[in-house]
């Protein structure tokens, strides 16, 4: 017996809406044998209507003060974070089947998540994006001899990637913080989160209940993927390089697009990491960043270079991580995989044995039930990760020759993990800066950039802002 | 040590050119399977310390489904030689990696070996007459019609690293007694006029043919007849084989779409049309077809979805659960993993990428797990085809 989940929040279409209510077709789609995502099918007139009415939302958005509406979406993420609520449970119930993840893992990302979603966090955003927050609300002078505001669209479209449950939520809270009304179609892997946020922001403030919609519908496939995408102000895409191209060929150019391809990280531990006090504890925090997400967000490392000469060589190193990834396999343990993501493992891991069995200095340490893989490589390079916790060591003679070895990943590089650089850290994060990497930090921080990270080098609301400068006059 | 394998692999040839097309009782496939592993780790140092790390010697196997495998990648990653190394007559690559670099090779250390195992197939499915042929035009052997093969591949001098262009120009040797020809060009053209010639010359003596190629040459092929007036129609008895799959290297077409085309176009019935599902790193292949009766009449009621690839009697097909690992029962999908004697060579287990679902009479492939890369016979080629002269 499956339970349905409407993948799927829509304004009320309410007596004083113009538009009444669209009749919908509904499909169907099984996500696992406990769970099946229901979605609404959007014919022309539809998605016209549903479109009309979030830009007429998106109009009266604009007249709500920015701290209102950091204080509504506060209050969602309390409750979100608030282990009596039953919306926790719900989320957490439906993450597990639809997202592929263990209910730890799922439990784990909604209160990583959520936690930077909270007033206080977002105050904080709004504080270090803004010199003064109040230029959301109105003209502020700023400087001498002009006055400035900033606008946000009426109107963003947002498209999940569906790898990392809550980015999209992360993504709307962002355009709700400049007024801008949102549609959100969600990726499958992440349909649960934006539909419970919308409900609860709705009932937090009704005043907001007509400007957020969420919909999932297979990418490419609705009307309404179409016509949003030539009716919104906005675009803010998420998702491989192929479907991001598809979607910024239909944008129209006069409209932003803000793209987020995919990205992957690595890690670098230094010989001044791996003494016989810090090797063990970097060992933990690496394996917590590369199994956080089961290894699929942006931020979780492919590949890990450490350095040889110190008191923990790479191989006493690779032991130290795969037993920190057997601990955190019973602390967090691993999803359920799809079948093509599983193969990966399978054909990745048993390529590494054979390599191993020949004879090679290439030594893998792996779970026997479960997907984590640590396999320590015998020559300098770069081997992407097929994901699902399965991470490459590489040894290297001087940390400073990574910076080498990533430039051929250079266009798809964002966090570098970095432990036991030393003093050698500045000249390090040069290095990496010009390979590509836009986020240097540690593998405790790796997996939760905070809220006003450069993503992908980019500042937070920059794409989404239209600023106005009123100059002194006559 | 390679003489050790050279009667092995004359005992395993024997074996499957006796072998009528019946599966094997569990036994007997059992005994084959554990003689074929121990010779393995005997032989095959890289492939023995890879099942020692698992705890596994040939005395703890007590049947053959505990043989380890490995996985299709693994080609591209060492060399798997079970037995002396310098023998080896042949390295097949795999084609359609993203990488050219890194295809995968399979060292073959007895093409006869290799022969056996596709002869005996190919025979059973496609050359057997009675149950393979539509019109009982047979030999007087009983065997099926000659069938020479026009293949819609290089030939095996022009593309000697290629499993698909030695398996055709064996078969045409073997079984089409030397009828026929291949139609690609060695810069990956194919030769339309010269297909279309001996199409025509075929239909005019009223010699049934075997038509074979990669799925994605039909596809350029079908394309470039669409320009000319008029299809084919080929003798009764004629068949396509297609195999590989599009890889996305030229237009994709459903199969029903696909065989409805072929059929038109060469007047041959979709019952005639055979799909072959092979591989560089197995050395046997699976056919689902084609699908007559016994008396050559076709049975239309069989739908695409209903048929089934069939292993030869040396070859069994496990599906495991792609998290687990354990065996499936029938009717559900996992990944397919073939234990083949004819890999008695390389190694014999192998999981594939390929998800499938088992039946009592063979499993049907449902496609490549998503997300892999795409790889098979069709690729090295379709890069060179480019463009088919019209």
């Amino acid at each position: 017996m499956r339970t349905t989940f409407d993948a799927c929040r829509l304004p009320p279409f309410s007596s004083e809406s113009p538009t009444a209510p669209p009749t919908l077709v509904w499909e169907t789609i099984d996500v696992s044998e406990s769970v099946a995502i229901r979605y609404p099918v959007w014919a022309d007139g539809a998605a016209g209507r549903l479109l009309e009415a979030l830009r007429g939302a998106g109009a009266r958005l604009a007249e709500v003060p920015v701290r209102d509406l950091v204080k509504w979406v506060g209050r969602v993420a309390d409750r979100f974070l608030d282990s009596g609520d039953p919306i926790r449970h719900k989320a957490v119930d439906l993450m597990v089947p639809t997202a592929g993840l263990s209910k730890e893992m799922a439990t784990e990302i909604l209160i990583g998540m959520a936690r930077d979603w909270t007033a206080e966090r977002l105050t904080e955003l709004l504080r270090r994006e803004f010199q003064d927050p109040a230029v959301l609300d109105g003209f502020c002078r700023l400087d001498e001899g002009r006055s400035v505001r900033a606008r946000g669209p009426l109107l963003t479209f947002h498209v999940g990637a569906g790898t990392v449950p809550g980015v999209s939520v992360t993504s709307m809270i962002r355009a709700l913080l400049v007024k801008s009304a949102v549609l959100l179609k969600p990726g499958l892997g992440d349909v649960v989160l934006p539909v419970l946020f919308a409900e609860a922001l709705a009932e937090e403030a009704p005043e907001l209940s007509d400007a957020i919609s969420v919909t999932y519908w297979p990418g490419g496939s609705s009307a309404l993927e179409d016509l949003a995408l030539q009716t919104a102000d906005a675009v803010v895409a998420y998702g491989g390089n192929e479907a991001i191209g598809s979607l910024r060929t239909r944008t129209p150019v006069t409209t932003r697009f803000i793209a987020y391809h995919h990205r992957l990280s690595v890690g670098l531990v230094g010989r001044e990491a791996l003494t016989s006090e810090r090797a063990p504890h970097v060992a933990r925090t690496a394996a917590r960043a590369v199994s956080m997400f089961d290894q699929r967000g942006c931020v979780s490392p492919h590949v890990i270079y450490v350095e040889e000469g110190g008191a923990v060589d790479p191989g006493e190193w690779a032991a130290l991580l795969g037993s920190a990834m057997a601990d955190l396999e019973a602390e967090l343990p691993g999803g359920t995989l799809t079948a093509a993501d599983a193969s990966a493992v399978h054909q990745m891991r048993g390529s590494a044995e054979l390599r191993e069995a020949s004879g090679s200095g290439v030594r893998v340490f792996r779970a026997n039930q479960s997907f984590w893989t640590v396999i320590l490589e015998d020559e300098m390079g770069f081997t992407p990760s097929c994901l699902n916790r399965v991470v490459s060591l590489f040894p290297t003679p001087d940390l400073c020759r990574v910076a080498d070895a990533l430039k051929e990943v250079g266009g798809y590089l964002q966090t570098v993990a970095v432990e036991g650089a030393g003093d050698r850290l500045p000249m390090l994060a040069e290095a990496l800066c010009r390979a590509g990497a836009t986020r240097v930090t540690s593998f405790e921080n790796a997996p939760w950039p905070p809220p006003w990270w450069h993503h992908d080098g980019a500042s937070v609301f920059a794409g989404l802002l239209r600023w106005i400068d009123l100059e002194e006059t006559g | 040590m390679s003489d050790a394998f050279a009667s092995l692999a004359r005992a395993l040839g024997t074996a499957f050119k006796e072998s009528p097309g019946d599966p094997w009782p569990d036994d007997v496939f059992d005994r084959w399977a554990r003689r074929v592993f121990a010779h393995q780790v005997e032989t095959n140092a890289v492939y023995a310390a890879y099942v020692r790390k698992r705890g596994v010697t040939p005395s703890t196997v007590a049947h053959w489904s505990e043989i380890p495998w490995v996985p299709a990648s693994a080609f591209k990653a060492v060399p798997l030689v079970s037995g002396d190394s310098s023998r080896v007559q042949r390295v097949f690559l795999t084609s359609g990696t993203t990488d050219a670099a890194r295809r995968g090779e399979h060292h073959v250390l007895d093409l006869d070996l290799y022969r056996d195992s596709l002869i005996a197939n190919m025979r059973h499915h496609l050359y057997a007459g009675g149950s393979g042929g539509p019109d009982g035009r047979g030999r007087a052997d009983g065997e099926g019609p000659i069938l020479p093969i026009l293949a819609l591949a290089p030939s095996p001098t022009r593309s000697p690293e290629s499993s698909l262009s030695f398996m055709l120009g064996t078969a045409l040797d073997v079984l089409s007694g030397g009828e026929g020809g291949f139609f690609v060009t060695e810069d990956g053209v194919i030769d339309t006029v010269g297909l279309s010639e001996a199409l025509v010359e075929a239909t005019a003596h009223g010699t049934p043919i075997l038509l074979a190629g990669t799925a994605f040459a039909f596809v350029h092929w079908l394309e470039w007849l669409q320009g000319r007036s008029g299809g084919f129609a080929l003798p009764p008895g004629s068949l396509i084989m297609e195999t590989g799959g599009f890889k996305g290297r030229s237009r994709v077409l459903e199969r029903p779409e696909f065989y409805a085309a072929l059929s038109e176009a060469h007047g041959v019935p979709v019952e005639g049309i055979v799909n072959e599902y092979g591989m560089t790193e197995l050395l046997s292949q699976f056919y689902d077809g084609p699908v007559y009766d016994g008396r050559g009449a076709a049975t239309p009621e069989m739908t695409l979805e209903a048929r089934r690839h069939v292993p030869p009697p040396w070859v069994r097909t496990r599906v495991l659960d792609p998290n687990t690992l354990s065996a499936l029962s029938n009717g559900e999908p996992g990944l397919l993993c073939h234990y083949d004697l004819a890999n008695a060579g390389s190694v014999m287990a192998v999981l594939t990428e390929d998800l499938g679902v088992a039946f009592d009479d063979g499993f049907r492939v449902l496609g490549r797990a998503q997300g892999a890369e795409p790889r098979g016979c069709s690729l090295a080629m379709d890069d060179l085809l480019s463009g088919v002269p019209s």
